[in-house]
C-alpha cells in the first residue's frame, strides 16, 4: 500500500485544497489516472496517479486543505476490504469464537471510512490525539474528531480544528439536508456533518467560505493598498482611428481566425510604451527598483471565482494577432478554471479593462510585485470641438494606478502619453 | 494619586501600622541605626524609638523565635529578615513553631506575626544570596504567604498582613524596591487569598506573582499593542491561600495557561497550579498548562551566565508565541 501525497504543484505552493475527487475508494486506478482536481494558491491542478491499483481510501476530503507532502489518500492492491481498519480475517480468526467478521465484511466494504468507533481511533488505526477541550466542543458539536485534521502539537487537535469545521460548516450547509429516508448510504466523505444543520447561519445573510484563489486575492489586494502609494493619472484617447484600423483587420479574418480585440491594441500599446519608459517596468524591493529586461503583460481576467491575471510574454515583440491569439487562448483557460501557475507568473505590467461593461472611468489596485496597473474604461461617442465645429468621436478614459516608491508623476504622465500616441496613430502598433 | 516606589510604599505602611496600633513593632537586622539594608525603615527608630523598632544580633532562629513568642502574647510583631536567603536558619521557628502554635494548643493563641523579606535575583549576588524560597512556606499549613507586585499591593498586602492573626511571610523583591505605581488610598486593603486580573485577555492566561507578574503585565500590554494577541495575566498576590476561583476563571476563559515564575521549575508553584487547573477545570484545557521558570542550577555569579539562567520577558514571549491559539498567531 502506498500513500498519494499532495504533490508541489508550483514554486510558491505551500498546501493544497482537494478541489474534487474523480476517483472514489475502490475504483482502479492506473498509472496517469487523474485521481483528483487540486486548488493551489495559483490555479487548479489535476492530481495524477503514480502507480497503479485500488484507490484503498481517500485521506482528505473535498475542500479540505492540506499541506504539501501530507497522504491524501492510499492506493494498493487486492480489495478494499483488506484495509489495515478493518478487522482483517486471519486476526479475527485468532480470536475464539468470532464469527461475524467473515460475514461482515462484504457489508463493510462498502464503507469507505470506518467512522463506527470513530471516536477513538483514526480510519488508519490511530488514537485521536485531541485537546479536552476539543473532545468537549466535539461532544457539544456532534462533530467526528476522527474526520477532523490535528494541527496541535503532534497533530492533536485543538480547539483552532474544532472551529474550523464550525465554521465550515456555516460556510457549506449540509447538501442534502432533508435527507429522504429512503436513501441510506451516502458516503461518509460527503456529508459535512449532522452538526451542519444545528449550526443554522443567522436568517439574513449567506455566509460562505472563500476558495483558495479568493483568499489570496484578498490577502494579496490588502497588501498592495496597505503598502504601496498608490497615485493615479487618467487621460482620455480619442479611438477612432483605432477602432477603424481593427474594423480592417478584423474584416477579412474567417470564421476561425482569431479577432483582434480593442483590448489586444491596448496591450501592445502598453507594452511599447514600456520599451520608451522602462521606469514604469519595474518593482520596488528593499528600498531598490528593480526594473525587468522583458515586459510581461498580464491582463485581468474575470472569472467566476472571481479574478485572475494571466501573462503574455514578451509582449513587446509580438504582433497584435499573436497577443490576440494568446490572449483569447489564456482567458479560455482562465474561464475552464485551467490555468497552470505557469500561465500566472512573471507578469511585469497588468491592464484592466471594464471597457465592455460601459464603466465610464475606474482606478485599480496595483497587482504586487509590480508597479504600475491600467485601467481601461468604456469608449463612448462624445461631441469633440474639432476647428471650433462639434465633431463625434470615440473617447475612451484610461487611468494609470502607479506605485510611488519607484515611479514619478511626471513619468506616468509622459507614459499615458505614449500610450494615448499610439492609440490615435494605430497603424504604429502594427510596425 | 501621586507614584510612590515599592519601598516607600512599605515604608509608609509600616509607619502608619506603628502609628495606628502600638502593639506593632518592628525587629531585625540593621532596620534600627542603619535604617535597613534596603532602606525600607529609614526614619523609624528616630521617630519610634529602640521599643519599637528593634536592632538584632544577627541570630534568625533567635529572632524569629522571639517575634513569635511576643506575638503569643499579644503584641504583633514585623520582622525583617534582611533576604529570604537567611530564612533557612529559622525554619525551625517558622514551620514547627508559628505555623503550629495556634492549632497544636487548641486555638488557645493565635501567632499574629509577619515575616517581610525579600527574594530574588538579577542582582549578582551570586547562589547564596539570590533565591527565591517562598515556595517552602507556600507548603505549610499554618502560614500565610503573599507576594505583592506593585506599590499598591504592597500596602494593601502589608496592612492585612500586620492585622491578620496568622503568621504571614510577606514576600518581596530586590527588582521591585525601585518600581513605581499609583499610591491607593489610606483605606486600601487586599485581602489575603485573593488574586486580580491584572489585564483581561482572551488568547492564553499568563499567571504569575511579585515581579514575574510585572514583567507578565508588561509582555501582554506589549503583544496586545504590537500584535493584537489578547493575553491575560492573573497576579496571584498570594501563594497561600491560593485564589482557585480566579486561576480556574481565567482558565475557562482562555482555555490556555503559563505558569510564569522566578524560582526553579521543579515542584514549584507551577506545579501546584499546573496540578489544580487539570484537576479543576481538565474540560477546558486546550493544551498542557506550561511552567517558565528559571535554570534548575545554583545561580552563577557571572552576569552573563545569571542572565541566561535566569527567566524574564524573552522566555515569557517565547512560550506565550507556542502556546498562543494557531488562529490568533500572526
Amino acid at each position: 500500500m502506498s500513500e498519494v501525497t499532495m504533490p508541489r504543484l508550483s514554486d510558491t505552493m505551500q498546501e493544497g485544497t482537494i478541489a474534487h475527487w474523480l476517483k472514489k475508494a475502490g475504483d482502479e486506478v492506473k498509472k496517469g489516472d487523474i485521481l483528483a482536481e487540486v486548488e493551489t494558491d495559483k490555479a487548479t491542478m489535476d492530481l495524477e496517479a503514480y502507480e497503479a491499483g485500488t484507490l484503498q481510501q481517500i485521506l482528505v476530503q473535498e475542500g479540505e486543505t492540506v499541506p504539501i507532502g501530507q497522504a491524501v489518500a492510499l492506493i494498493g492492491t487486492g480489495a478494499v476490504a483488506q484495509k489495515p481498519e478493518q478487522p482483517a480475517p486471519a486476526p479475527a480468526a485468532d480470536r475464539t469464537g468470532v464469527e461475524e467478521a467473515p460475514a461482515t465484511a462484504p457489508v463493510q466494504a462498502e464503507s469507505t471510512t470506518g467512522s463506527q468507533e470513530a471516536v477513538e481511533k483514526r480510519d488508519n488505526g490511530a488514537l485521536v490525539k485531541a485537546s479536552p477541550l476539543a473532545r468537549r466542543m466535539a461532544e457539544e458539536h456532534n462533530i467526528d474528531l476522527s474526520q477532523v485534521r490535528g494541527t496541535g502539537p503532534g497533530g492533536r487537535i485543538v480547539r483552532d480544528d474544532i472551529e474550523d469545521v464550525r465554521e465550515q460548516q456555516h460556510a457549506a450547509p449540509a447538501p442534502t439536508p432533508p435527507a429522504p429516508a429512503s436513501q441510506p448510504a451516502a458516503p461518509p466523505q460527503e456529508v459535512p456533518g449532522p452538526a451542519a444543520q444545528l449550526a443554522a447561519p443567522p436568517p439574513d445573510v449567506e455566509i460562505s467560505k472563500l476558495s483558495r484563489v479568493q483568499m489570496l486575492i484578498a490577502r494579496r489586494l490588502t497588501e498592495s493598498k496597505q503598502t504601496i502609494p498608490h497615485f493615479y493619472v487618467s487621460s482620455e484617447v480619442d479611438m477612432t482611428d483605432a477602432l477603424a484600423m481593427r474594423q480592417v483587420l478584423n474584416a477579412d479574418v474567417g470564421e476561425d481566425g482569431v479577432k483582434v480585440t480593442v483590448n489586444d491594441l491596448i496591450v501592445k500599446a502598453c507594452a511599447l510604451a514600456l520599451e520608451k519608459f522602462p521606469e514604469v517596468n519595474s518593482t520596488f524591493k528593499d528600498d531598490q527598483r528593480i526594473q525587468y529586461k522583458h515586459i510581461n503583460i498580464g491582463i485581468a481576467v474575470d472569472v467566476p471565482s472571481g479574478l485572475v491575471v494571466p501573462v503574455i510574454r514578451n509582449t513587446n515583440i509580438k504582433g497584435v494577432r499573436s497577443i490576440a491569439r494568446e490572449a483569447k487562448a489564456l482567458i479560455a483557460k482562465a474561464r475552464a478554471n485551467k490555468l497552470a501557475p505557469a500561465d500566472l507568473e512573471g507578469g511585469t505590467f497588468s491592464v484592466s479593462n471594464l471597457g465592455m461593461m460601459d464603466a465610464s472611468n475606474f482606478i485599480a489596485v496595483i497587482n504586487p510585485p509590480q508597479a504600475a496597473i491600467l485601467a481601461v474604461a468604456s469608449t463612448r461617442k462624445q461631441f469633440v470641438p474639432v476647428d471650433g465645429q462639434p465633431v463625434i468621436r470615440d473617447l475612451m478614459t484610461m487611468t494609470l494606478s502607479a506605485d510611488h516608491r519607484v515611479i514619478y508623476g511626471a513619468t506616468v504622465a509622459r507614459f499615458l502619453q505614449e500610450v494615448k500616441r499610439l492609440l490615435q496613430n494605430p497603424y504604429n502598433l502594427l510596425g | 494619586m501621586a507614584d510612590i516606589t515599592y519601598r516607600q510604599a512599605l515604608h509608609d505602611t509600616l509607619r502608619e501600622e506603628l502609628l495606628r496600633d502600638e502593639n506593632v513593632f518592628l525587629l531585625g537586622e540593621e532596620i534600627g541605626t542603619f535604617e535597613g539594608s534596603y532602606k525600607i525603615t529609614a526614619g523609624l527608630l528616630k521617630e519610634f524609638g529602640p521599643k519599637r523598632v528593634v536592632d538584632t544580633p544577627i541570630v534568625e532562629n533567635g529572632f524569629v523565635g522571639m517575634a513569635t513568642g511576643a506575638a503569643m502574647l499579644g503584641l504583633r510583631p514585623i520582622v525583617e529578615i534582611m533576604t529570604i536567603n537567611f530564612i533557612v536558619l529559622a525554619m525551625d521557628q517558622i514551620v514547627n513553631h508559628a505555623a503550629k502554635i495556634y492549632a497544636m494548643f487548641g486555638g488557645q493563641c493565635p501567632v499574629p506575626l509577619v515575616i517581610r523579606t525579600p527574594g530574588g535575583g538579577g542582582q549578582q549576588l551570586a547562589a547564596t544570596h539570590s533565591q527565591n524560597l517562598e515556595v517552602w512556606f507556600a507548603h505549610v499549613p499554618g502560614l500565610k504567604v503573599v507576594a505583592p507586585s506593585t506599590p499598591a499591593d504592597a500596602k494593601g498586602l502589608l496592612r492585612t498582613s500586620v492585622r491578620d492573626n496568622n503568621p504571614v511571610i510577606f514576600l518581596e523583591n530586590l527588582a521591585l524596591y525601585n518600581v513605581k505605581g499609583e499610591e491607593p488610598g489610606s483605606d486600601y486593603m487586599v485581602p489575603i487569598g485573593q488574586a486580580k486580573v491584572t489585564k483581561e485577555g482572551t488568547d492564553l492566561t499568563v499567571i504569575s506573582y511579585s515581579r514575574m507578574a510585572a514583567v507578565a503585565l508588561d509582555v501582554a500590554q506589549r503583544l496586545e499593542q504590537e500584535n493584537n494577541l489578547s493575553v491575560e495575566v492573573v497576579d496571584l498576590r498570594s501563594l497561600r491561600p491560593l485564589d482557585h476561583e480566579t486561576i480556574l476563571n481565567s482558565v475557562r476563559k482562555t482555555n490556555r495557561a503559563i505558569v510564569f515564575e522566578e524560582d526553579w521549575r521543579s515542584f514549584g508553584i507551577g506545579a501546584e497550579i499546573a496540578a489544580l487547573v487539570q484537576e479543576e477545570a481538565f474540560d477546558d484545557l486546550d493544551a498542557p498548562v506550561k511552567r517558565v521558570a528559571s535554570l534548575e542550577v545554583p545561580l552563577p555569579y557571572s552576569k552573563p551566565l545569571e542572565m541566561a539562567t535566569l527567566t524574564g520577558a524573552k522566555q515569557l514571549l517565547e512560550s506565550i508565541n507556542e502556546l498562543a491559539p494557531r488562529r490568533r498567531r500572526r
